[in-house]
């Protein structure tokens, strides 16, 4: 999906003004496995900020070394906002090490967004207080 | 002078003569979720289906279910119906329209926040529209005030689901509301009839309270986008008896499988003895 980013930055101006809204439509616990993390790293081929819940596309190796597109499930946009995340905060070909819980179908290759670094440039989100989501 | 003043008093009464007005129930609510908190606002693992008086329909859709399924480009906004929109996170306000003339109530409109949904509760007596009327997800609402209580019927349902564990809701449930208000609290019951997946009325509460400062978020902005790549006609679903966690719930918390698929026999303290057997096993 080609992100146009003058409507993806004023959805973001207006999303910035709101708390975010626990919609809850679905039980994170019976997508996926809370008990368990795993950690990719690889090219960002696409960042969907939005509701109910933003997701991040990874490009990165499964446990065979075969390359896989990751689909990282993270905040609903107006929630990343309280959180100084906006939807200029990751760029198409960043390099990123994300850890997160996996999907209980292990052939969807998603995960539940636990720790994000940017090595660039040192950018994370997950290990300071309030950076979670639900 | 007893017998005048109460004559004077019995004047005053006469004077003002109105009936009690309606206790208010207008204002911008938010939920409290101190009941059934963790099915509410969380969610758990796969399989909760306990009190709810499913039948054996509700269950084979219940075992094909995958919750994956949320993630298709035609459900990733799907709002909740009626009988389900007080079950989870929600803010809404509540606000009166008046015939003009007689500045008698004839609805209440409310805002769900969630999917943002407008819902009307007509006041003025008028009769529900034939069964084929297209449906909506807040449905077509009558009310009627019993004392302090409102009561709402609500027909016309969209289906959708009573639990997001996959206990499915069909097009022919009924709802019945009610409200009522103690302090800034405000109580909501529902009574949920359906012929298709329940063989008795699904009872809910919920409580909400005012909110005095009012909300700041009304807004839910839900974009469609491909959250996980899969094939275009792909419906993530699980053949009969191919669901791996249907009986996650169950295992989680030791408890009979047969115990929490039960259905209304489940929801009974008879069961007990049933129960301390079926553990025993």
């Amino acid at each position: 999906m080609r992100m146009r980013w003058p409507l993806i930055a004023t959805t973001a101006a207006v999303l910035t003004t709101l708390a975010g809204v626990a919609a809850a439509h679905h039980s994170f616990t019976a997508t996926y496995f809370e008990d368990r993390q795993m950690e990719i790293e690889g090219k960002l081929l696409q960042f969907m900020f939005r509701n109910p819940h933003s997701f991040v596309h990874i490009e990165a190796p499964d446990e065979n070394g075969t390359m896989q597109r990751w689909a990282v499930e993270w905040g609903g946009a107006g929630q990343l906002s309280g959180q100084g995340v906006t939807n200029q905060t990751l760029r198409v070909g960043d390099v990123v090490s994300i850890t997160g819980n996996p999907g209980r179908d292990p052939a969807d290759h998603r995960l539940r967004m636990q720790y994000l670094r940017r090595p660039a440039d040192g950018f994370e989100w997950g290990r300071n207080p309030g950076e979670t989501f639900n | 002078m007893r017998t005048l003043l109460i004559g004077a008093s019995l004047c005053l009464i006469a004077a003002t003569g109105t009936a009690r007005a309606q206790i208010a129930i207008v204002g911008e609510w938010t939920g409290r979720y101190h009941e059934d908190q963790g099915d509410r606002v969380p969610g758990d693992v796969q399989g909760d289906f306990t009190g709810v008086p499913i039948n054996d329909a509700a269950r084979k859709y219940a075992e094909a279910f995958d919750v994956t399924r949320v993630a298709m480009l035609e459900h990733q906004c799907q709002p909740y119906n009626v009988a389900h929109i007080y079950r989870g996170p929600n803010q809404f306000r509540i606000w009166e329209e008046k015939d003009p003339g007689t500045q008698e109530i004839v609805a209440y409109k409310i805002f769900n926040g969630t999917y943002m949904q407008y819902r009307t509760i007509w006041m003025d007596g008028r009769a529900h529209p034939p069964d084929y009327v297209p449906h909506t997800h807040m449905g077509f609402s009558t009310g009627e005030w019993h004392g302090d209580i409102l009561t709402v019927k609500t027909t016309h349902i969209k289906k959708e689901f009573y639990r997001r564990s996959g206990l499915p809701s069909s097009d022919l449930t009924t709802l019945v509301e009610h409200w009522i208000r103690h302090g800034n609290v405000l109580s909501h019951v529902s009574m949920i009839t359906d012929p298709v997946y329940l063989t008795e009325p699904y009872v809910t509460s919920e409580e909400f309270v005012l909110m005095e400062r009012g909300n700041q978020n009304w807004l839910y902005n839900c974009e469609y986008v491909m959250e996980v790549p899969m094939d275009k006609d792909d419906v993530p679903m699980y053949l009969p008896g191919q669901n791996p966690f249907v009986e996650d719930f169950a295992k989680k918390f030791g408890l009979p499988f047969e115990a929490v698929f039960g259905g209304a026999p489940t929801t009974s303290p008879d069961y007990l003895p049933t129960m301390e057997r079926l553990m025993k096993r």
